[in-house]
């Protein structure tokens, strides 16, 4: 079950959005937190595009290739697609000063690398001009119960037991712009859930999709946070 | 479900690797030195191959040869003006700069070299057609020593690959200026290759990254070498990137 989130000004000038949804998802439960907090305006012009990048200088807790892979995906498609350069073809492009070691970590390292002619031509080139960068994982845990597979005699397989377990995904996305040398907002999605199988000859799996849930609420976030108009459009259906 | 119970099976069975890594890296995006550079990739860095045997885990084999002349190829021709390949006029002729895996350098013959400024024998380099190259100077990298390790090992999330290289500087006159060190590190996310089987191009990814953050930090750290920038004096070249 998706969620509709509103959103409030706050006088500092800060827009926060705090939302809390809970429901059933692919048959495990979901609980899915959805947070926002805006620094700056955003806007995307014709030629310019977002790059969603994943943080590899941590010795644990590295974002999962395919939760990076599916955001920028989902932010590249349907209602409100945002034009994207895929990672690879962004630290390939700006080789070597965006790679594990040498990615800048604040805005101030930025301003430096982006300070020499020719990394900044080569941005200019590539057209990017936001650059999202995701930090999080998800993590399985409180796992309990036991599944017992054999293989009977003529070859015939069959699982015993109940094996449950809870899932947590949480996940931060901070947007930079390129083109200001400014962090413009922070973005968070987590979804929790528990899966189970049970087996009675045959293990049923009932999944709780939290890393897809999230991938597609940030997802969402994204879009509408670069390109708040698309907050105001009246969703299909 | 025959899957299921065979993946069970063999759960914790690793059996080692055996990978081959040909890989090239992006031209780095780094002003080049106003110089002409020859480079020397000797026989032992181009045939490389690291093998390893692990107790309880298997026979390890990174084959990183075929990778070493076109990563520093890349590398080198974006860092310099102009670049030259060389080798010693005589082959047999090998010196510091030569891998661990060669064997021990031998003395150059008297005709073939010079002592330069009394600080050691000096060696000739040629290039591919023999003559002397116009070269400003020589690199020749070399690999000491390559480390890996596995998730199982470390109890963390990477399969981790270290290579750790030595560049050997030459003036242009074959006189040894100094030698660099260079590591190149590389991982990869286990969470990335959760299927069984998956050891083997999770340590693929693993090499790769370590090469290209090798290229990554020749491009951006070699001119902080003190052998580098005295050389870069000596030839008039000012050490601003």
């Amino acid at each position: 079950m998706r969620s509709e989130y509103p959103s409030r000004s706050l006088p500092s000038g800060f827009v926060a959005l705090v939302l809390v949804a809970g429901g059933l998802a692919c048959g495990g439960c979901v609980q899915t937190t959805v947070q926002e907090v805006r620094q700056a305006d955003t806007q995307i012009g014709s030629g310019e595009s977002v790059v969603i990048l994943s943080r590899k200088h941590k010795t644990q807790g590295e974002t999962e290739d395919d939760f990076v892979t599916c955001v920028s995906d989902s932010v590249n498609q349907g209602d409100g697609a945002l034009p994207i350069l895929s990672e690879r073809e962004f630290v390939d492009a700006t080789f070597p000063w965006f790679e594990p070691k040498t990615a800048p970590l604040n805005m101030e390292d930025l301003a430096t690398v982006i300070a020499r002619p020719l990394i900044s031509r080569r941005i200019d080139e590539i057209g990017v001009r936001y650059l999202v960068w995701i930090e999080g994982t998800t993590e399985r845990t409180d796992e309990s119960g036991s599944l017992n597979c054999t293989i009977f005699s003529g070859g015939i397989p069959a699982c015993f037991g109940f094996l449950s377990w809870e899932s947590g995904a949480n996940y931060e996305a901070s947007v930079w712009d390129v083109e200001r040398g400014m962090t413009v907002g922070t973005l968070s999605s987590e979804a929790a859930g528990t899966s189970f199988v049970p087996a009675v000859v045959v293990p049923i799996p009932v999944i709780a999709r939290v890393r897809e849930t999230a991938c597609a609420n940030l997802s969402d976030q994204i879009k509408t946070f670069i390109h708040p108009d698309l907050a105001s459009v009246p969703p299909e259906g | 479900m025959a899957l299921l119970v065979g993946a069970m099976l063999l759960g914790g069975c690793k059996g080692g690797a055996s990978i081959t890594v040909d890989a090239t890296v992006p031209s780095p995006l780094v002003d080049p030195i106003r110089a002409s550079m020859g480079v020397y990739f000797d026989d032992a860095l181009v045939n490389y191959v690291h093998e390893e045997e692990l107790e309880e885990y298997g026979a390890y084999r990174i084959d990183i040869g075929a990778s070493q002349a076109p990563v520093f190829a890349r590398v080198f021709n974006a860092m310099f003006q102009d670049v030259v390949r060389v080798a010693p006029a005589d082959r047999d002729e090998t010196s510091d700069a030569t891998a661990a895996d060669e064997p021990a350098p031998s003395a150059p013959d008297d005709d073939e070299a010079t002592e330069a400024d009394g600080a050691g024998k000096a060696i000739r380099f040629v290039g591919t057609d023999g003559s002397s190259p116009a070269v400003a100077g020589i690199i020749a990298p070399s690999i000491e020593e390559v480390q890996f390790a596995t998730p199982d090992q470390t109890g963390g999330d990477f399969y981790e690959v270290w290579i750790r290289y030595k560049l050997n500087l030459f003036d242009a006159g074959g006189q040894n200026l100094g030698e660099m060190p260079l590591i190149g590190y590389g991982k990869a996310n286990e969470r990335n290759f959760g299927q069984l089987g998956q050891q083997t191009p999770a340590l693929h990814e693993a090499t790769t990254w370590a090469l290209r953050d090798a290229a990554a930090v020749l491009a951006l750290q070699f001119r902080d070498q003190a052998a580098v920038q005295n050389w870069l004096a000596t030839i008039g070249v000012t050490t601003s990137q």
